[in-house]
């Protein structure tokens, strides 16, 4: 008998010594089962939850924006909901970037984790920053009497949303291209390989 | 092995993704190897259920972070001694471990034992090992884990599971020993 059969005999009759109890571990199992769908349903309620709060929210402004009789006021509710509805965008498009990123990752080494960590944060901490400075600018330009500088700020603030939306469509397509480049490398390896092996072979 | 390794990493992966049915394969693949072992940690078998579900709760939430999917045993592993430790810490039982009590099972009637019979040599010394030594060996005979991965679970220094295995794996040969003698 193999040391392996062997091996995995003794598991078998070292877990046949403390087996858990049937009865139990269905019972244990169905609590466990009820548990993950109420977390997936609350994750998932979550979610809709804040993307219906989002939107709510820009539409509101958007309609206060046709509400209201201030030019001011108008032109700066008008920025609002393009700011929430834009800055919702860039944090889909940061999830998307971090997910693709995720899967480049594995096949890194742990300086360049380290370093895309840190790179990471600091972009994480600038857009909240950029987020912050532009909102406040934004409910500034709210007490404005002039609607021609009202609409200057305005218009000001969507510069820094729009670089952040080119940063991560752009680290995306770029870190997807660098793995249809590996798998493109791995592929044109593997026929090599195996062609090498067969005239191993026939030698 | 290697192909049960790999059946492992695509139910991982599988897991990744939010996969309901290969979480269930996961989860009954896995349960009865852990449970033995938190068994072996913690005494009423209820407590053991309790850490069972929050390491599996543990286990689906952060799946996602687990970079290697071929680690994912000494992952889980890790997971179910941490869960175990916090238990056994706060009903402050985790310092008053089990006390040495490893005797001669010289009981049985055959001059040359089996695999059977052995087996239940090696599960009676588990329960009568320290927590510390029976640790070790639990994890060295169900996952055949290395010294590092080991030491990675439990959070020790390889030196020191080295050295816990080494003597936990000397006792158990005494009595075995002394089991064939008979």
């Amino acid at each position: 008998m193999s040391e392996s059969n062997i091996n995995k005999e003794m598991v078998e009759n070292l877990l046949a010594q403390d087996p858990p109890t049937v009865d139990k571990q269905r019972h244990h199992q169905e609590i466990l089962f009820k548990k993950l769908k109420l977390r997936i349903w609350r994750g998932k309620i979550i979610g809709g939850t804040i993307y219906i709060i989002l939107f709510s929210a820009a539409f509101l402004a958007f309609q206060q924006r046709r509400n209201t009789d201030n030019l001011v006021h108008s032109i700066c509710w008008g920025a609002a909901s393009l700011h929430i509805l834009l800055w919702f965008l860039i944090y889909f498009l940061r999830g998307i970037y971090r997910m693709t990123a995720g899967i480049s990752e594995k096949n890194s080494g742990k300086d360049e984790k380290q370093r895309w960590k840190k790179q990471d944060r600091f972009i994480t901490i600038v857009a909240i920053l950029v987020f912050a400075f532009a909102s406040t600018i934004l409910y500034r330009s709210f007490f404005l009497n002039d609607p021609l500088r009202a609409a200057h700020l305005a218009a000001s603030i969507f510069w820094a949303t729009v670089f952040f939306l080119f940063w991560y469509p752009f680290g995306t397509a770029s870190l997807v291209a660098k793995l249809w480049l590996e798998y493109k490398k791995m592929e044109m390896n593997i026929p090599r390989n195996s062609g090498q092996d067969s005239e191993m072979q026939v030698e | 092995m290697e192909q049960d390794n790999i059946s492992n990493a695509i139910l991982v992966l599988k897991c990744q993704r939010r996969d309901e049915k290969a979480f269930r394969e996961i989860v009954n693949r896995w349960e009865p190897r852990l449970y033995y072992y938190l068994r072996r940690i913690v005494e009423n078998e209820n407590d053991v259920w309790d850490i069972l579900q929050e390491t599996w709760l543990a286990v689906f939430q952060n799946i996602r972070k687990l970079q290697e999917p071929l680690k994912f045993s000494t992952w889980l592993y890790k997971i179910g001694h941490n869960k175990a430790v916090n238990l056994l810490r706060k009903e402050n039982r985790y310092i008053q471990m089990k006390e040495e009590q490893a005797k001669d099972y010289r009981e049985n009637d055959n001059s040359v034992i089996n695999v059977k019979e052995r087996t239940e040599i090696v599960h009676k010394m588990l329960d009568k090992l320290k927590l510390a030594h029976s640790e070790v060996l639990t994890l060295y005979f169900l996952e055949g884990f290395s010294i590092s991965e080991m030491a990675q679970i439990i959070g020790i220094s390889e030196g020191t599971a080295k050295s816990r295995l080494y003597y936990a794996k000397n006792k158990l040969y005494e009595v075995l020993k002394g089991a064939n003698d008979v």
